[in-house]
């Protein structure tokens, strides 16, 4: 299996079942199957932010929901959570590719890529790394499970040793 | 059209449909108006209160009202588009459009200088919309949203008045209470 096939698998074996998402290159390798696959409800927002609010939305009235972003569209959300997710206790995992790791080409990246986990731990979020198609079905498992106990967001962040990486 | 009897009106026709309102005066006024285990009230996420809805329209089939502003859908334009692209024919956007930032001074919103959403909508391919400026008209289109497959997005131009004390301000309360009701009529205890 592909890291994009084991996070699948993992999604459903937790229910998590509504996705939403601001394309990436990368992570795209994932969203495509969750596409083609009717277990999935896949919505493309226009901006990060609307897409916390409609998987809001979706964990509100009873269906699980993870929101794909690349680390410059965290930028974008930040107030939804602290606002939304945080005081309301709505867990949304976020799964987000890290920019601004080896191989980046686009000095734009950089800067937010290499705040993303800084921000999420000032706002109290958890958050996992993986470098590697080893482990990660545990990781993600196991992040499921404790966003969901502790009834708070918390984010998955891939980098280009996962998936290889934007090709310029 | 004064927005706490608009509200008023709304609630009057509703039997069980949830309804996520816009922060500020909007949420208090249908605190005090009805408070319903179906209503979500925002306190927050500005911009967001129509996406919030969008996404409940998308996992439920009853029908769902979002109440929101005009300074905030103007920050989140983009979720019309969603709307119009997923096109859930259970969902209302009634938009309060007092064609100012009401909270933050009375300073105009771009709707008070030429910004007309509900062409906007249309403009994003919202096959239902209308523009209302009396509690009739109103009253009427709302009925026709109610009946009649959407998505809508209604703007009900109003005029600001005296605010209300505010709402209880208990998100965790308010997204736990909405949240059981669905939990509820899909037969499954409500879990935290």
């Amino acid at each position: 299996m592909t890291w994009a096939e084991d996070l699948v698998q993992a999604l459903k074996e937790n229910n998590v079942s509504f996705i939403g998402y601001v394309p990436d290159v990368s992570i795209y390798q994932a969203t495509s199957l969750m596409e083609k696959d009717p277990f999935f409800h896949v919505v493309a927002a226009t901006r990060e932010e609307e897409a916390i609010g409609i998987a809001a939305g979706s964990y509100c009235a009873g269906r699980n929901a993870a929101v794909f972003m690349q680390s410059s569209g965290f930028g974008n959300c930040i107030n939804a959570l602290a606002s939304l997710c945080i005081p309301y206790r709505i867990p949304i995992p976020l799964f987000i590719n890290l920019r601004g790791q080896v191989n980046e080409f686009n000095i734009a990246q950089v800067a937010m890529g290499r705040a993303t986990r800084p921000i999420l731990d000032v706002l109290g979020l958890p958050h996992y790394t993986l470098d590697s198609p080893e482990g990660l079905s545990r990781t993600v498992s196991g992040a499921l499970k404790l966003c969901y106990s502790s009834h708070q967001p918390l984010a998955v962040c891939f980098t280009p040793l996962l998936h290889g990486g934007k090709i310029a | 059209m004064r927005r706490l009897e608009a509200t008023k009106l709304l609630v009057g026709h509703l039997h069980n449909e949830p309804v996520v309102s816009n922060l500020g005066p909007t949420s208090d006024e249908l605190w005090h108006t009805k408070h319903r285990d179906r209503n979500f009230y925002t306190h927050g996420s500005m911009g967001l209160c129509s996406s919030i809805a969008l996404g409940i329209a998308l996992v439920t089939p009853e029908r769902v009202i979002s109440l929101d502003g005009d300074g905030s859908l103007l920050m989140n334009m983009g979720t019309l588009a969603t709307i119009a692209r997923e096109r859930p024919r259970n969902l209302i956007v009634v938009v309060w459009d007092n064609e100012q930032w009401g909270q933050t001074g009375h300073q105009p919103s771009h709707t008070a200088k030429g910004t007309d959403l509900e062409q906007v909508a249309r403009g994003c391919g919202i096959p239902k919309h209308a523009t209302v400026r009396t509690l009739e008209d109103l009253d009427s289109v709302f009925q026709q949203a109610l009946h009649e497959d959407g998505p809508w997005l209604i703007v009900a131009k109003i005029e600001e008045a005296e605010y209300l004390p505010h709402g209880p301000v208990e998100p965790e309360a308010t997204a736990y209470r909405f949240r059981s009701t669905f939990l509820a009529s899909q037969g499954s205890a409500s879990k935290r």
